[in-house]
Formats: C-alpha cells, sequence, structure tokens
C-alpha cells in the first residue's frame, strides 16, 4: 500500500514535529488538535523553531492546520493517521472510537506512545481498529532524531506494518526498530536506566556536574552534553514523569525501580522554573559578570548554588585516554562513577536480551539512532571484553547477565570471513543483516583492505566496478593527500572501460567536509611561504578539473557539512547524490577569502546556464555574488537546490544509510561504454569593471546601512571582480581558464590582507567567524 | 690569567644603532629611560663586574661553599660583593617603582645579567633568582603579600629560590610529592624534600623566600595538582617585615658540582613550614611558567655572557702566545715567532666565537627590546606581536645561546692548548660553568620540545609570523635587482637557509599532526636551524647598519668588523642548516625504529 496523505492528530511539540517532518517527505498532512487553534497555532511555532524542523519554510504548505471536528470530516482519505495526543489512555480510547468511525478504511493509525503498552490500547477496540493499529514512536525532534521504535499487535496486519516500516525508512528516513510491546520499549528502557544512575550516582560520589558530564560523555562516545548537559537540554521537568510513569510499568523486582529515589533539588529546580533550556535554565546557566560579559554558570549538586563552570580535571579522565578500562579501574571519583553509572547500565541492557528484543544489533541501533551513543550498549562491552566486563561486575558484587555469561570472553561481534554477526541469547552468532538497499562504509572497511589509503584519505571498492573516495582527516578537510588520493583514483579507474567504472566520494564522518585545511594553509602563511600557497590554490583547480572531466562518471554523496572546498567538489562532481540532512555553501567570504577551487567559476556557470532565467548579463552574476558574498549555506538538501549548489539532476536520498547504495547506483545508472564526462563551460560575455561597479555600489549601500563590515566590503569587491569577468567587457568571452585565473588572483590578494587574516586566526582559535 | 672588559662598544652597537634604544622612552613609564641615563647606567654596572665581582670567580670556585651546622656560607669576599651590587641599586634596575625599584626597561637589565654572568656567573645566580621571585609575586600574589615581600625583594634585604625539583620530579614535575595543608588561619604548612636548590641557603640576606611547588589534600594527580606557595626562610611578622623565628625550613645538605662551584645548591627540607598560597589552587604551574620564562631568558644570557669572557680570554692568548710562523712567511719577524691569531685554524675559531658572540648579543637584546615593547607599548596589536615573538624565541635563545657558550667556551680552551686543561689560567672553569646552563631551567631538549610542541602549534604557527614576515620581506628587497652588492652577497645565502627553515617548519607541522614522535625526533636539530636562522637574520641587520654607517663617513673600526664577521657567518656557519635539514627532513623512524633492546 502507499500512503499518499496523512492526519496528525496532536499538535503538541511531538505532534508538529512529526507533520513537519511528513511534509520534508513530501507527503501532504492534515494537523489537528482538540483545542480550537491550535493546530494553526502550531504551523506559525514551527516555522519559528530552531533547530528548524522544515528542510525548507515551503514545506509548510504541505501542511493543513485544521481543528479537530473539522478534521474528522477531512482524514478521510488519510492513508495513515498519528495520533500524538496526551499520555491519557482514556482520551487515547475516546480518539480512537471516534477516528475509526471516520477514517478510510484500510487506513493505518498509529500512536506516538512512550509510555503506554499497545495491548491497553486497543483494549475494547474493535478488531479491524486493532488490525490497521501499530506504535510508531518517534524521537523528539523529529527531524533530526533517526529511531523510529516500531510496535505492532499480535492481529496488525503484516502489509501495514510492512508498508508504515517502508515509508518510515525510505521516505522519512528513519532507522525503524522493531520493538517488543514492553514498557519505554528500547531506547527509553535502558536510556531513562543511565539517566536516573547518572544522577544518583553524581550525588552518591560528590562529583561537580562538569565532572560528572566529562566521565559520560566523550570517553564513552555518549553526547559530550553529557548526562546533565542533556537534562537541560530535554527539560528537567519531563524526567520525574518518564521515570514516574516507567518504573510504574515495570516488574517489582525490575533493577530500574531500586534507582528512583527523590531528589529535592531536582523537584526545586522544576518548581522555580529552572527546567533547562526551554525555563530560565537548568543545572548550567548563563549569566552575567559584573562588567556584563556573558559566563556559563553551573549548579553544586551539594548546595544548590551557582558558580562560574568550571572545565572538569580527574586523573582518571587523563588514564580514559589510555582505554576505557583504564577510567573503570582508576580510584578516584571519576572511576568511582563510571563503575557507577556504566557498569549497571550496560549490565541492565544485557539483561533486556530477550524480554525487550531478540536482537542485539537492534537494542545498539535504538541506543545510537535515538540517544546518538557513538556506540550501543554490547558495542561498549565489546570495547572492554566481555570476560573483563563480566570479572568486573563480580569484583562490583553485581549479577552477572545470562547473555554476558553465554558470551564466556567471546565478543558481542565479531567479522567471520566478509560477514558482521551478533551474539544471540542462543549462544550462537547470526550474521547481522543490513535491508536491502543499505550499503554501509563502515562494513565494508570490516571487512576489507582499503585499495589505497594515505592519513587524509582511502579508496574502497563499492563492488560492481564502483571505487568509494573517503576523506578520513580530522573534520574531513581537504590537503594535498586528498588531493593526491584523487589523482590515485583517477589513475586507477583510467577510462572506466576497465575493472574500474565509476567514482564515489563519500564518508561516514559527521561532516562531508569543512573544506580546505586552514590550519596547513596558515602554517605557509605564518613563515611566509606565499608560493606554495598560490601552488595550493591550483592545485586544487587542476584536481577539480579532472575529476569533472574524468572519462566515467563521478557521483559524490553528502552528509552533513559541505563547506568551501567540500561545496566545490560537488560542483565539480558529475552528479550529486545528497543526504536530506546536508548543509552545503561556499563560506570561504567568512574567512576572508572567496571560493578559488573553481567555486565562483562553476556557481556562475550554473547560474547563467539556468534556461529559466531573467534576460541579461548581470541577473546570475548578482545571484552568484549574493549567495557566495553572503556566504549562504543550505539549511538541507531541499534548500541546496534552491541555492543552486545542488541542480534538480541531483538526487536526495532521507535515509543516512542508504545513501552509500543511491549515490552507488547513481553511478552505475550514468556509466555507457561511452560515456562523456559533463561539457565545460562555455565562455562567458561578462560585464567587466561596469558590472563590478553595479556590484561595488550595493555592497557599500549594505556597509551604509550597518549590514557588512569593512572587510565584508573588502572582500566583496574581490568576489564581484572575478564574477564581473575582471577587465574584460560584453563584446569579449571569457574562458572558463580565465575565471579560475581570476580567483586565484583575487585570492592571493585577500590572503595577504590582516584584516583577513584577523578572521582566519579568529576562526582557527574559535570555531567562530570573525565580523571585521 | 683570566681578564674581563665588558664589552661597551659593542653593547652601544646593538642598543644604538641596531636596536635604536632611543625609542624606549617613547613607552609609557620609560620616559627616564633615554640613552643619557641608561649608558652611564650600563658603564656604572660593567666597572662593579670589572672589580669587584670578576675579581671573585676564580677565587669563589676554589673554594665553594660551605656547610656548617645548618648554614651554608658562600665563598670569600661574596658577602661584601653583595653589598656593594645592593647599596649600586642593581636589584632594583627593573623593579616597579613602587616596590622601590628603579623601573628601567628589561633591555637594561639583559645588558647588566650578561655582563654579571661573564664576570661571575656563579654570584650572579643569587640575586637572579630573587628576581624571578619578585616577578612571580608580582604577577600572581595576593596584595598584602607583595607589601610585604616586594620592597625586601627590591632592595635585596631578602633573597629568592625557586622550588621545583624533588628527587623523583625533575623535568616532569606533574611527579611532584610535597604536600601543603590549610592551618585554619589562611596560610598553609609545607612538608616535602626539595634538591638542586640554587641559593637554598646562604649569607648573603637576611631572610630568604623559598618559591615551593607543593600539592594540596584536595589536588587532583599529575601536573593540574600543583599549586605554588611562597615559604620564607624566617617568618615574616607583620607587614613591615619584621623578622620573625626561623621557619621549618632547613638545609640538608650542600651538592659537590662540576662548575658554579661559588653558588650554593642545596637540599632543602620543609617540615611543616608556614606558607602564604601565591595565585589560585591548583594553578602553581602555569604560575611559575611566566616565572621560568624570564628566567630561560636570564639562562640564554648567562650563555652568552660566558662565551664573552671566554672568547676574551682567548683572544688576548691568541695575541699574546707566539708559537710557529704564518704559513706564507713570517708576519712578525722581528719576534720569536708568530702569534696564534696568524694562522688560520685559531682565526677560524676566534671568528667562530665572534660571530656567535655578537650575533647571539643581537638577538638577545633585540628578544629583550620586545620584552619591554611586550610590557609597554601603547598598542594592543603591537604589545601582542612582542609578546608571541618573545613566547617564539624563548626556547630558541635558552637552548641556542648556551649550547654556544658551551662551545664558545670549549674553542676558548682548544685555543689554549695544554694551558687551557690547567686549573691556573683560569679557562676550563668556563668549560665547566658553561655546562649546567644546558641543563637547568629546562634542559635544551626540553626548550626543543617546548619549542616544536608548544610554540609551533600555538594558533596553528602564528607565533612564526612575527619573525618570518620581516625576515621574508628582508630577504625579497635584498634579492631584488639594484640591492647593495654588499648585502646582497649576505642575503643570498641566508635566503637559502631561511627557505629551510620555511621548509622544515612546514615538514614539522605537517608530520608532527600525524605523529608527534615525527616532531620530538626533530625537534634539536630544528631548534638549532631556527637559531642559526635567527642568527643570520640579526648579522644581516647589524651588517645593514654598518654599510649604512660607513656609506654616510662613519670611521670607527667596529663597523668594517661587523661585515667581515657577518661574511664569515654567512660563509662559514650558516652552511650547517644545510645537514641539519637534511637531519630533519630524514623523520623520526630512524630514531624510533630500533627496538630498545638493541641499544
Amino acid at each position: 500500500m502507499d500512503l499518499h496523505h496523512a492526519t496528525v492528530v496532536g499538535a503538541g511539540v511531538m505532534g508538529s514535529g512529526i507533520a513537519a517532518h511528513l511534509a520534508n517527505a513530501g507527503i501532504p498532512v492534515l494537523l489537528t488538535d482538540a483545542r480550537l487553534g491550535a493546530a494553526t497555532e502550531a504551523v506559525a511555532r514551527l516555522l519559528k523553531a530552531e533547530p528548524a524542523p522544515f528542510m525548507h519554510p515551503d514545506r509548510a504548505r504541505l501542511i493543513t492546520p485544521v481543528d479537530l471536528p473539522e478534521a474528522l470530516d477531512r482524514l478521510t482519505n488519510s492513508d495513515w493517521i498519528l495520533e500524538a495526543v496526551t499520555e491519557d489512555p482514556v482520551v487515547k480510547a475516546d480518539l480512537y472510537r471516534t477516528l475509526d468511525r471516520v477514517r478510510k478504511p484500510g487506513s493505518v493509525v498509529s500512536s506516538n506512545t512512550s509510555t503506554i503498552p499497545l495491548s491497553k490500547l486497543i483494549a475494547g477496540q474493535s478488531d479491524r481498529f486493532a488490525s490497521d493499529f501499530m506504535i510508531t514512536h518517534f524521537f523528539n525532534p523529529p527531524r533530526y532524531m533517526r529511531l523510529l521504535e516500531l510496535v505492532a499487535g499480535p492481529n496488525t496486519r503484516p502489509e501495514a506494518i510492512a508498508a508504515i516500516a517502508k515509508c518510515a525508512d525510505r521516505r522519512l528516513g528513519k532507522g525503524v526498530v522493531m520493538c517488543r510491546d514492553t514498557p519505554g520499549f528500547i531506547a527509553n528502557r535502558i536510556g531513562a536506566f543511565w539517566l536516573q544512575a547518572a544522577i544518583n550516582a553524581a550525588f552518591d560520589w560528590g562529583l561537580t556536574i562538569e565532572e560528572a558530564d566529562a566521565v559520560c560523555g566523550r570517553p564513552f562516545g555518549l553526547p559530550k552534553t553529557g548526562v546533565f548537559g542533556l537534562l537541560d537540554l530535554i527539560g528537567l521537568d519531563l524526567l520525574p514523569h518518564v521515570t514516574g510513569s516507567l518504573a510504574a510499568a515495570l516488574a517489582p523486582d525490575d533493577p530500574f525501580r531500586a534507582l528512583v529515589r527523590p531528589q529535592p533539588l531536582l523537584s526545586r529546580l522544576i518548581q522555580e522554573g529552572y527546567t533547562g533550556r526551554k525555563g530560565k535554565g537548568g543545572f548550567y546557566r548563563l549569566g552575567r559578570r559584573p562588567d556584563g560579559s556573558r559566563i556559563k554558570l553551573a549548579l553544586d549538586l551539594a548546595s544548590g548554588a551557582e558558580r562560574p563552570s568550571e572545565k572538569a580535571i580527574l586523573d582518571s579522565l587523563q588514564a580514559a585516554r589510555g582505554g576505557l578500562t583504564a577510567l573503570f579501574e582508576h580510584a578516584d571519583r571519576g572511576g568511582a562513577y563510571a563503575r557507577a553509572v556504566m557498569l549497571p547500565t550496560l549490565a541492565y541492557a544485557a539483561e533486556r536480551v530477550p524480554e525487550v528484543s531478540d536482537d542485539i544489533d537492534a537494542v545498539d541501533r535504538a541506543l545510537r539512532l535515538g540517544y546518538n551513543w557513538k556506540y550501543g550498549p554490547f558495542e561498549l562491552i565489546d570495547r572492554l571484553g566481555t570476560g573483563w566486563f563480566a570479572d568486573r561486575l563480580t569484583t562490583e558484587g553485581l549479577p552477572v547477565p545470562p547473555l554476558v555469561s553465554a558470551a564466556a570472553g567471546r565478543p558481542f561481534y565479531r567479522v567471520e570471513g566478509t560477514a558482521l554477526q551478533a551474539l544471540s541469547n542462543d549462544g550462537a552468532y547470526h550474521p547481522v543483516v543490513r535491508p536491502a538497499g543499505v550499503l554501509v562504509l563502515a562494513d565494508i572497511k570490516r571487512q576489507s583492505q582499503p585499495v589505497a589509503h594515505n592519513p587524509s584519505a582511502a579508496l574502497w571498492t563499492l563492488g560492481d566496478g564502483v571505487l568509494c573516495l573517503e576523506f578520513t582527516s580530522k573534520m574531513n578537510t581537504l590537503d594535498p593527500q586528498v588531493f593526491a588520493m584523487i589523482d590515485d583514483a583517477l589513475a586507477r579507474i583510467g577510462d572506466g572501460r576497465g575493472i574500474w567504472k565509476a567514482l564515489v566520494i563519500y564518508n561516514e564522518g559527521e561532516a562531508f567536509s569543512v573544506g580546505a585545511n586552514l590550519g596547513l594553509a596558515m602554517i605557509l602563511y605564518n613563515v611566509g611561504l606565499w608560493d606554495q600557497i598560490a601552488e595550493r590554490i591550483a592545485e586544487g583547480q587542476r584536481c577539480y578539473l579532472a575529476l569533472r572531466n574524468a572519462p566515467f562518471p563521478v557521483v559524490s554523496a553528502p552528509s552533513g557539512l559541505a563547506l568551501g572546498g567540500g561545496c566545490e567538489i560537488l560542483l565539480y562532481s558529475h552528479a550529486v547524490q545528497a543526504h536530506a540532512e546536508s548543509y552545503i555553501g561556499l563560506v570561504e567570504t567568512g574567512v576572508g577569502v572567496l571560493p578559488a577551487w573553481g567555486g565562483c567559476t562553476a556557481l556562475l556557470s550554473r547560474h547563467s546556464q539556468n534556461p529559466t532565467r531573467p534576460g541579461g548579463p548581470m541577473p546570475p552574476i548578482a545571484q552568484t555574488f549574493e549567495t557566495i558574498a553572503l556566504a549562504k549555506v543550505s539549511r538541507s538538501a531541499d534548500d541546496a537546490r534552491r541555492l543552486n549548489y545542488l541542480t534538480t539532476n541531483d538526487g536526495i536520498t532521507m535515509n543516512r544509510d542508504r545513501l552509500l547504495a543511491d549515490a552507488k547506483a547513481r553511478a552505475l545508472a550514468l556509466w555507457t561504454p561511452d560515456y562523456h564526462p559533463p561539457a565545460p563551460p562555455p565562455p562567458l560575455a561578462l560585464p567587466g569593471p561596469s558590472g563590478r561597479l553595479a556590484l561595488a555600489l550595493q555592497i557599500e549601500a549594505l556597509q551604509l546601512q550597518g549590514k557588512a563590515t569593512a572587510h565584508d566590503g573588502v572582500v566583496a569587491k574581490a568576489v564581484a571582480t572575478v564574477l564581473t569577468g575582471g577587465d574584460t567587457d560584453l563584446t569579449d568571452l571569457v574562458s572558463e581558464a580565465e575565471l579560475l585565473a581570476l580567483e586565484r588572483q583575487e585570492f592571493m590578494k585577500l590572503v595577504r590582507t590582516p584584516a583577513t587574516l584577523d578572521r582566519i586566526d579568529h576562526v582557527l582559535a574559535t570555531g567562530k567567524p570573525l565580523r571585521n | 690569567m683570566p681578564r674581563y672588559q665588558a664589552p661597551l662598544a659593542d653593547i652601544r652597537f646593538v642598543l644604538e644603532d641596531l636596536l635604536r634604544v632611543e625609542q624606549l622612552a617613547t613607552l609609557p613609564g620609560y620616559e627616564d629611560a633615554t640613552p643619557d641615563l641608561i649608558f652611564p647606567v650600563i658603564a656604572e654596572g660593567a666597572r662593579l663586574c670589572e672589580e669587584v665581582l670578576f675579581p671573585l670567580n676564580q677565587s669563589g670556585d676554589a673554594e665553594g661553599c660551605r656547610l656548617e651546622k645548618g648554614r651554608v656560607f658562600t665563598p670569600a669576599g661574596f658577602p661584601a660583593a653583595y653589598r656593594a651590587y645592593i647599596e649600586g641599586g642593581w636589584t632594583r634596575l627593573a623593579c616597579a617603582p613602587e616596590d622601590g625599584g628603579m623601573g628601567l626597561p628589561e633591555l637594561v637589565y639583559f645588558v647588566m645579567e650578561e655582563m654579571v654572568s661573564s664576570a661571575n656567573l656563579a654570584f650572579g645566580i643569587y640575586p637572579g633568582l630573587s628576581r624571578g621571585v619578585y616577578n612571580a609575586v608580582r604577577r600572581h600574589g595576593e596584595e598584602s603579600l607583595k607589601r610585604r615581600v616586594l620592597p625586601r625583594l627590591a632592595d635585596g634585604s631578602w633573597a629568592g629560590t625557586m622550588c621545583l625539583t624533588e628527587p623523583q620530579a625533575g623535568t616532569d614535575l606533574g611527579l611532584v610529592r610535597t604536600r601543603a595543608e590549610p592551618d585554619g588561619a589562611g596560610g598553609y604548612r609545607i612538608t616535602g624534600t626539595k634538591i638542586f636548590i640554587s641559593a637554598g641557603d646562604h649569607d648573603l640576606t637576611e631572610n630568604i623566600l623559598h618559591l615551593v611547588l607543593a600539592r594540596l589534600p584536595d589536588a587532583p594527580g599529575g601536573s593540574h595538582g600543583i599549586s605554588l606557595f611562597l615559604v620564607p626562610k624566617i617568618q615574616v611578622r607583620d607587614d613591615q617585615g619584621t623578622l620573625g623565628t626561623a621557619n621549618a625550613v632547613s638545609c640538608g645538605g650542600l651538592e659537590h658540582k662540576m662548575g658554579i662551584r661559588g653558588s650554593s645548591t642545596c637540599v632543602l627540607n620543609f617540615d611543616g613550614a608556614a606558607g602564604w598560597l601565591v595565585g589560585q589552587p591548583h594553578k602553581g604551574l602555569p604560575a611559575m611558567f611566566t616565572m621560568m620564562n624570564a628566567a630561560r631568558l636570564a639562562v640564554g644570557l648567562q650563555g652568552l655572557g660566558l662565551a664573552e669572557v671566554a672568547y676574551q680570554h682567548a683572544l688576548a692568548y691568541a695575541r699574546d702566545r707566539l708559537q710557529g710562523r704564518a704559513l706564507k712567511g713570517a708576519r712578525y719577524p722581528n719576534r720569536p715567532a708568530d702569534p696564534l691569531i696568524v694562522h688560520p685554524d685559531i682565526r677560524r675559531m676566534l671568528l667562530t666565537m665572534k660571530a656567535y658572540n655578537e650575533g647571539g648579543r643581537a638577538l638577545a637584546y633585540w628578544i629583550g627590546l620586545h620584552l619591554d615593547h611586550e610590557a609597554r607599548h601603547p598598542d594592543l596589536r603591537t604589545r601582542q606581536a612582542a609578546g608571541e615573538l618573545v613566547a617564539l624565541l624563548i626556547p630558541v635563545l635558552k637552548a641556542l645561546l648556551t649550547d654556544l657558550g658551551f662551545e664558545v667556551a670549549n674553542l676558548a680552551l682548544q685555543i689554549h692548548g695544554g694551558h687551557g686543561y690547567i686549573q691556573d689560567n683560569g679557562i676550563e672553569q668556563y668549560v665547566r660553568d658553561a655546562r649546567i646552563t644546558q641543563v637547568y631551567e629546562g634542559t635544551n631538549g626540553i626548550q626543543a620540545l617546548d619549542l616544536v610542541g608548544r610554540k609551533l602549534p600555538q594558533a596553528t604557527g602564528r607565533l612564526l609570523r612575527h619573525f618570518c614576515h620581516p625576515l621574508a620581506a628582508e630577504l625579497e628587497e635584498l634579492g631584488r635587482d639594484g640591492a647593495d652588492p654588499v648585502l646582497a652577497a649576505l642575503a643570498a645565502p641566508l635566503a637559502k637557509a631561511f627557505g629551510r627553515f620555511q621548509q622544515a617548519t612546514v615538514t614539522i607541522a605537517i608530520r608532527g599532526l600525524a605523529d608527534p614522535d615525527e616532531a620530538a625526533a626533530a625537534a634539536s636539530d630544528y631548534l638549532r636551524l631556527f637559531g642559526l636562522v635567527a642568527l643570520g637574520a640579526l648579522w644581516l641587520r647589524m651588517a645593514r647598519v654598518a654599510q649604512e654607517k660607513l656609506a654616510a663617513g662613519a670611521t670607527n673600526p667596529l663597523y668594517r668588523g661587523k661585515l667581515d664577521t657577518a661574511r664569515f657567518f654567512m660563509a662559514k656557519l650558516l652552511p650547517q642548516t644545510g645537514a641539519l635539514f637534511a637531519a630533519i627532513q630524514a623523520g623520526a623512524a630512524v630514531v624510533m625504529d630500533p627496538e630498545d633492546e638493541r641499544f
């Protein structure tokens, strides 16, 4: 069955966020709420919310906000009705009966409940309703959190499950984890245990919140917010609610129930409105010094008083660099904290198989996608060693979970031949099956040797003659070693008629690439090697042109940030398959330079060749100028199309896990025995100094309005010089090579100005742009 | 017999012609520091060094310090010399006026530091440490503590020490074990043993203030848990500095050392000694480092001072000692033999010493000028840039000038032949004295690690900008057609060496990012390469000044000498950069591959 239309009932934070994300996927949504006017208010709120629930504000048009009575008339064409109303079984039961009377036969009804069992929700409902009903548990915020827990009842139709799972996977881009109908399902069951254990232990062991967050954070691959930072983010008031209802639903002997205890400080904070970032602040707050400057404050757990926040310094944190076991074994309070929180949490997770799932991979995925853990609990135990873990539990007087005993020192995951296998509760290993159409580079890296590699990049085979170029430098910055690997790939693939047919540029880092390695450029600058900086620029242009002219398909597949040189590599690829969450931009002007690896040239050509553009030479120049001078970064792949960083020919993949397979398929689809690379852009008739003057007047107007700084003006004028073709006029044609030469010339002028240096210094020191 | 005459002509050249010392008086707070004041002060300091301190150098070495009934006595004449030193106001030289100091520029202090080190290094260590303690307390101490101790340190009636090292904690201060317990009344009780404490006890002052690194009870382990305390030898009763009873600090022994024997090097035992916290709890190492930076510059100047006096000694000997004849025929036929100075290899050694010494002086004083700019310049960017340049060059100056100090002292001994190896001539003392400067205040290996591990990576190499950009511009200018041919001939080899330095920097930065062993294995070679290029830069600037003076009709032979020595430096010493560059490029594998057992 196909899902053409959806209705979301309940326009609270979750309901409206889910509606927005359905709209992101191109699905028209009716958003409704029992409170009159609430749905309309919710859409207005969505448009202002940060981080943005919509991939582009235009997506809001796909949402029709109506009040409930009207919705009941209009939802007859909805294939999927999502319920996200208050967590009250009576309210839900009434609503379900109403919905059941009006909904389209065969439509699916799902609840976003996080606390009420499915069995209770379908009690008293019709059989027909029960066969169309399931729980779809989204995580907040729905656009960004990748987990969807799906719980089906005993009588839910398999086609309904398959249709929702498929839609969630392909169109919403979610990682679907099938769960049993147990309290808290998987992620919150284990996540709440972890949070509660972490709060308790911080009080018990007398840690500062910075120390607690530093221990229960980076060393374990947990989000760097740690525990108290996370509570501030999700809202302190939510915690007693979640833990209370979860504890009530669990068996009397469930270890979680022993953890729940009153925390007077937490209650006091909630009472006083310190509910976290949405309130007056939480455990961390922003305050002001006497001189008015901002200062980060932290709460002292013992006294409840504010004090300036301080970086945690513990011997155990130093020791953790040498491995997790060193942290656990350390004698200081950091080590004690790690033991008190993570040992019971990991043991609790291990005890939950098979209660919550038969599958350890499902548990790991739930925590990775729902709590942003870098490693799931079983992966973390593997990092410690199951034998070490069992011994340590025994030392601490904790029971060893059966699954850990069954592992008997063997890891939970192993690679057998080329297949990744997971230990099951039958004591045997079973393959970890990726869904069809999911290709994970990490799997390939586990199973094979790189075709070539250097410190900054590697080449892998994806099968079927497709080579994958992976950046491996920090934040995937681009440096000479990356270019060397591009050259290597070009040489290996040759004419694309041999063993290799195509190149996919892809990686699984947090950012596709943040652009040129500024640090390296700054070292060259600081020692005065100007010529080598100019060489690096020319080298990048040569390398990107070689990619563009390759006689075989070159497909880039970005996810996350693709900035500066990372954006330019997309502009010079033959096609792009972008993850929906791609943040693409030519941001060079932010550091006081301009795109000089062909970015100005390529974007100008793209705007010039747009068949629907207004006539005359200036409109494409003005559009390109605006995008580059303002260093615009797309808020999504959808948005990137509107900025011309992507074209309508470029594909968008909603599910991160499907990006590589889609990109590979794209590359193979492009390949033909007589493949030709994209033609170089035709020479352009550009206005030269007169056009430059027109743009300069615009800049000066912005400066007069205080919207552009002095150096913004200098940089923008350099961009204008390139885009208007330097000292040309409309009777002449400017070639690509001439434009590239102008990029180099203006770049080298800018890089030697003190204000540009101040910008680069500032970005390198603080990670933030300087407005000078 | 050794002789020492302060090199006032060269000092004046560097200060006046090269560094335009008159600009100091334009800095706020230095209005009085005009050349009319500075040069007489330096001349007076030179007199003290030549007439009071230098005569005690050899006797102090022979006699050494002695420990009697828990008290340390300095060699004969030291207490009287110290009185002359403080009566001359030399402890007050660069102290702040509000503490009773003269508030003169650091640069003037640098000159004095060099001259004192030439005259009597062992003596110079006593006031030198007091100055370090003065700076640390002034920068990090609370107001009440400052009022109590700074005037005493400034007038020299009290002295100071730096108590860092413990038997198990040398270079790695994270291993410090000395404890500090709050006494409940705002003070602390310090307990532990410190070793190698220079000037740890002596008979020169009525009190001694020990700056001590120790751990508070709640301190984390490692270098993040160390605090700084000031512990007086005699307890101080009030703000007027009235002395009370002896504190629980005792000297448990004196070290018997290779050199600087007139300087007492003590084992100090703290048995619940009363002390004050200086700066923030657990922030002792950063506070100590601000003081160590000054101390490292001072040690560099010690290396220079020893090299200068050794050179003077060797030059006198090379003029006096008659042996053999010049190879192309007698140059002094009416004497029984030609003096040593006619022989090419002797000249090579003398010129090497001269080139290192005068280049080192120019480099050191150039840094001194930037210290004053960092402290006083009205423009923020100039202050920052000066501070960054100083930070970059501290490890270079310390390691380069002390390594060269030892090399020069050794060359001086070599010129003396067998007469250098016996004690009577006094030259072997300089070799022994110089040796410690390569070791203390952070061994020269540690200086090299500081350079590549801390200073280069800071702000992705921004510190280098202040050194490289002006030099690149000068070399570019002298490389153009129509440049002065004399200067162009000096600039060409320097440009080559500078290119090696630039490339080596990039190599180390890139390789070091991937593998810290790469940076560390190249560190010492890189520091020397940097040092030689820096000396080359100063030699080029000196040559330029000299050339301009000669062109303007100056007749001072010193200017001609500068051009000669610059030519020698560029031709005979700077080529070492080629070998160093090759060694740096060789990478870390050749150092790290051999297994430990195979050594």
